[in-house]
């Protein structure tokens, strides 16, 4: 059974992709109004997203030390609730944050007390709700992190592709083959198939969260920039007729573009002077407990393993082709 | 000379009209629903270009068969 990793390619796809779409995020509050309170009754509105508010659910104000219970809640639905304070007098002017049973809100409010601070009620105890698979629940994000199973595999596509190219174009120098010429060209080929994808979705996503379909991150540049190495890689072979000739100089070619790859991909939106709007560049090494949370790398992983063995078998597919058409040639 | 002037000058004028404006559909679309329509989007954007590629492929296997 020599075609077992077209099996595993789709297969993990398959599941890794449905995963990706159906997996719950975790139920977070979304919306505190009004935004700022003064002391009084006041009424609070609270939303959440794929919460399940119940009339038991206990609200309170968090600032600092100080706590303050709510004296009624009205459930509207399992989203929308309406909790009533007697916000005490005393309280620091601060930032407040707002907690529904396990579920806080940071910085939901301002409190305009001018108090020294008031001692803290005892609000009862919560407990935390029994522990579900789902994916974070990160504002600004939302649902649109899902695009981390989707977006980033084809990165790691193109790198292993271009790895394969540079692999055979190394090979190229040693042999002088040209059926290793014609797989790292092939290699190439669907690598930028899949760059132009992952800046294409890369973009929309950009558009949905950073609010512009083009930002001035590194990343982004370093991935445009190496995107159009491997364009002039192409052009460059074009323009060489000789069949040898053209080998070895795109092989040598081929190996600094996969340095530059390296370079603008991996260490250039990692140097501590650049900001990068991606997880884990600027400063920071990728992949760490605050990027990246289990349930995401349980699903993640498949995807890219999936994505690159769909990867392989087009690249293998395209250099099929491509011999069939050079044996007709002859 | 002049009409292109002014149409640069309308042009500005819709820029900056486009602005003030409320929500674009697109920003709507996007924002809306805790932002699942992105995902719709990637997804769509990958089987598209999947799809490309094949159309391509078959274009080429079929070039090969009329030559065979």
């Amino acid at each position: 059974m020599k075609n077992w990793w077209k099996f595993l390619g789709i297969g993990l796809l398959l599941l890794a992709s449905i995963a990706a779409l159906r997996i719950p995020l975790a139920p977070a509050l979304v919306h505190v109004s009004p935004d700022r309170i003064a002391p009084g009754t006041t009424d609070i509105t609270i939303t959440g997203y794929n919460t399940a508010f119940t009339s038991g659910a206990l609200v309170k104000l968090v600032n600092e030390e100080q706590q303050v219970c709510a004296t009624s809640v009205s459930v509207l639905d399992a989203s929308h609730l309406t909790a009533r304070f007697e916000v005490p007098a005393g309280m620091k002017a601060n930032l407040t944050d707002v907690s529904v049973d396990d579920l806080i809100y940071t910085g939901a409010l301002f409190t305009e007390g001018l108090g020294a601070g008031i001692t803290s009620a005892v609000c009862p105890e919560t407990y935390p709700a029994p522990a579900s698979f789902t994916f974070p629940n990160r504002s600004i994000l939302y649902e649109s992190i899902r695009n981390l199973h989707f977006h980033v595999p084809m990165w790691f596509t193109m790198i292993v592709l271009m790895g394969i190219s540079v692999f055979q174009s190394i090979k190229v120098l040693g042999n002088n083959s040209l059926d290793n010429d014609l797989a790292a060209e092939m290699a190439a080929r669907i690598g930028l198939v899949f760059c132009v994808l992952g800046l294409i979705t890369g973009a929309l996503w950009a558009r949905a969260t950073w609010g512009a379909f083009w930002t001035n991150d590194v990343k982004l540049n370093g991935a445009a920039v190496t995107g159009l190495i491997y364009v002039a890689y192409l052009v460059l072979r074009g323009s060489v007729q000789d069949a040898h000739k053209r080998a070895r100089l795109a092989a040598i070619y081929n190996i600094f573009a996969f340095m530059l790859l390296v370079l603008f991909l991996f260490v250039v939106p990692r140097l501590n002077a650049i900001d990068s709007l991606h997880p884990g560049n600027g400063g920071n090494s990728g992949f760490n407990d605050l990027d990246m949370d289990n349930s995401l790398r349980s699903i993640f992983y498949p995807a890219v393993l999936g994505w690159i063995l769909v990867g392989c078998w087009m690249y293998d597919l395209r250099v099929r082709a491509a011999r069939l058409a050079n044996n007709l040639d002859r | 000379m002049r009409t292109l002037l002014s149409f640069f000058l309308l042009l500005s004028t819709i820029v900056a009209n486009a602005q003030n404006a409320a929500p674009s559909w697109l920003e709507s679309t996007l924002y809306g629903s805790g932002k699942i329509n992105v995902v719709v989007g990637v997804v769509a954007i990958i089987i598209l270009g999947i799809g490309i590629w094949l159309w391509r492929m078959d274009r080429r296997i079929s070039n090969l068969e009329r030559k065979s």
